[in-house]
């Protein structure tokens, strides 16, 4: 019985998510398990970097689903993959839960969360002198403290490594609008892993091509 | 390249990205050429680096099991729920639009040809009732029928021009409108369901009987309580009157 299911399951992991997802809305559970399990790490991940909540992110993942089983018919191929679906209904899920929990308890501003990183040394770069698990620890908090915008951006095409184009087409903006973003929020990551010192020495990023036209 | 250009570009040049070899080669040169980007590049590099060392920190996390398990239990749930709603053509409520689209179409069709069949000018089933009757046969015009046109006549009004033959000799129940109705359908006519003319029972007529077709001036049909034309009055209208076996004159119906 086990093993029919998994051969069941091996046959169907060959499909496209498209046919998956077709599959699966006609009532095939074995093609929304080999859906699942190829898309929920992606989900689950871009949920959790967004919010930095692991919660968060387990709702955020099943609520995708839950919302892939009930509306899964308005997909349409023609208008990206189902992987930038996925993305999209994650994202809007997610600000939706951030906005929940900001206004149940307010965060602070932006200079609050630049305090809460505490660089060991203020003369020496984080990213030159602390160790992996340090640096990695910072990103992930200079990541979280980007504006929404700015770090979904970052957290798509750096960390789960989405094209730009479908980026695009997560975020609905055009391809222009992406790379634009993401430059800023790169500067800004920069600016807040940088210390304070360092900041004030070179300048942020946007006023920093006006430093020099060699 | 200047330093303005070279910043448009560090971010791709720090990821490693795709560009152009002469480009790549002028980023370079600026590069080196000018420290302030030099630094720059350095600095973009190491957050690509770090944000990369996050990526791989967070490659395997995963789900946790329970919720694969949750969404299994609710599909499952659905499934009992709703089988038919899933297993009908949820995903393309179109074809269903377009089913009913397609049977409205069938409707109005059919509505419309029966609208026409029943407003066919009266001059087709003349013609076709013409063609239709035999030449009168001896053996049916005998007196006691003749008698009984010609009180059916002098009933309807006293004024037929020409004496009706005729027309068939063949049993008909008067129990049985629907066939009579579609006879007439198939000789292209429309007749009105046969009037008792007299007080009988139905099952006297089970026996058969004779119809003769005779022509009644139009205002004969007020006697037997049908709206009559007053602009048609003088004009005469064709009716079929049935005769029992006894002779007796039983019913009439009226023939366009």
């Amino acid at each position: 019985m086990t093993t029919g299911l998994q051969r069941r399951m091996n046959l169907k992991s060959d499909l496209n998510d498209s046919e998956l997802l077709r599959l699966m809305l006609a009532g095939d559970e074995e093609a929304l398990s080999v859906l699942y399990r190829r898309r929920q790490g992606g989900i689950y991940r871009f949920a959790l970097q967004m919010s930095g909540s692991k919660p968060i992110a387990e709702d955020v993942t099943q609520e995708v689903f839950l919302f892939l089983m009930r509306e899964g018919q308005v997909f349409d191929p023609s208008k990206g993959t189902v992987s930038a679906f996925l993305f999209g209904v994650a994202r809007n899920h997610v600000l939706r839960r951030l906005r929940v929990e900001q206004a149940l308890a307010p965060l602070g501003d932006d200079s609050d969360d630049d305090a809460s990183f505490s660089h060991p040394s203020t003369d020496m770069c984080p990213l030159e002198d602390l160790t992996r698990a340090e640096t990695i620890d910072s990103v992930r908090k200079a990541v979280l403290s980007l504006p929404a915008k700015y770090r979904e951006v970052i957290v798509l095409c750096e960390l789960q490594e989405v094209s730009y184009g479908e980026t695009a087409e997560i975020l609905g903006c055009a391809i222009g609008t992406v790379r634009s973003r993401l430059h800023r929020a790169r500067a800004l990551l920069l600016a807040k892993l940088r210390p304070a010192t360092a900041v004030e020495e070179t300048g942020s990023a946007t006023v920093k091509s006006a430093r020099c036209f060699a | 390249m200047n330093c303005e250009k070279f910043e448009s570009m560090v971010s791709d040049l720090a990821r490693g990205r795709l560009m152009a070899v002469k480009q790549l080669g002028d980023a370079r040169a600026h590069g080196e050429s000018c420290d302030a980007c030099a630094a720059r590049l350095r600095d973009e590099r190491m957050l690509t680096r770090g944000l990369q060392s996050l990526a791989a920190d967070m490659e395997t996390l995963e789900a946790p099991h329970a919720v694969e398990t949750t969404l299994l239990e609710a599909f499952r749930a659905r499934a009992v729920v709703v089988p038919v709603a899933k297993g009908q053509s949820s995903s393309r409520p179109s074809s269903r639009y377009w089913l009913a689209a397609v049977a409205a179409m069938l409707l109005i069709a059919i509505s419309l040809v029966v609208f026409r069949w029943s407003n066919r000018p009266a001059d087709e089933p003349r013609q076709a009732v013409k063609q239709e009757q035999p030449q009168p046969k001896p053996e049916v015009r005998d007196k006691s029928n003749e008698q009984l046109v010609q009180a059916v006549e002098k009933t309807a009004g006293d004024a037929l021009p020409q004496r009706p033959k005729p027309k068939r000799v063949r049993p008909v129940s008067l129990r049985r409108p629907d066939s009579a109705s579609v006879a007439n359908h198939v000789t292209k006519e429309i007749a009105t369901d046969f009037i008792p003319l007299s007080y009988m029972s139905a099952a006297s007529l089970q026996d058969g009987g004779q119809i003769v077709r005779v022509q009644l001036p139009r205002s004969a049909l007020a006697n037997f309580g049908l709206p009559v034309n007053m602009d048609r009055y003088n004009e005469k209208v064709k009716a079929d009157v049935l005769y029992g076996v006894d002779g007796m004159a039983r019913a009439i119906r009226f023939v366009q």
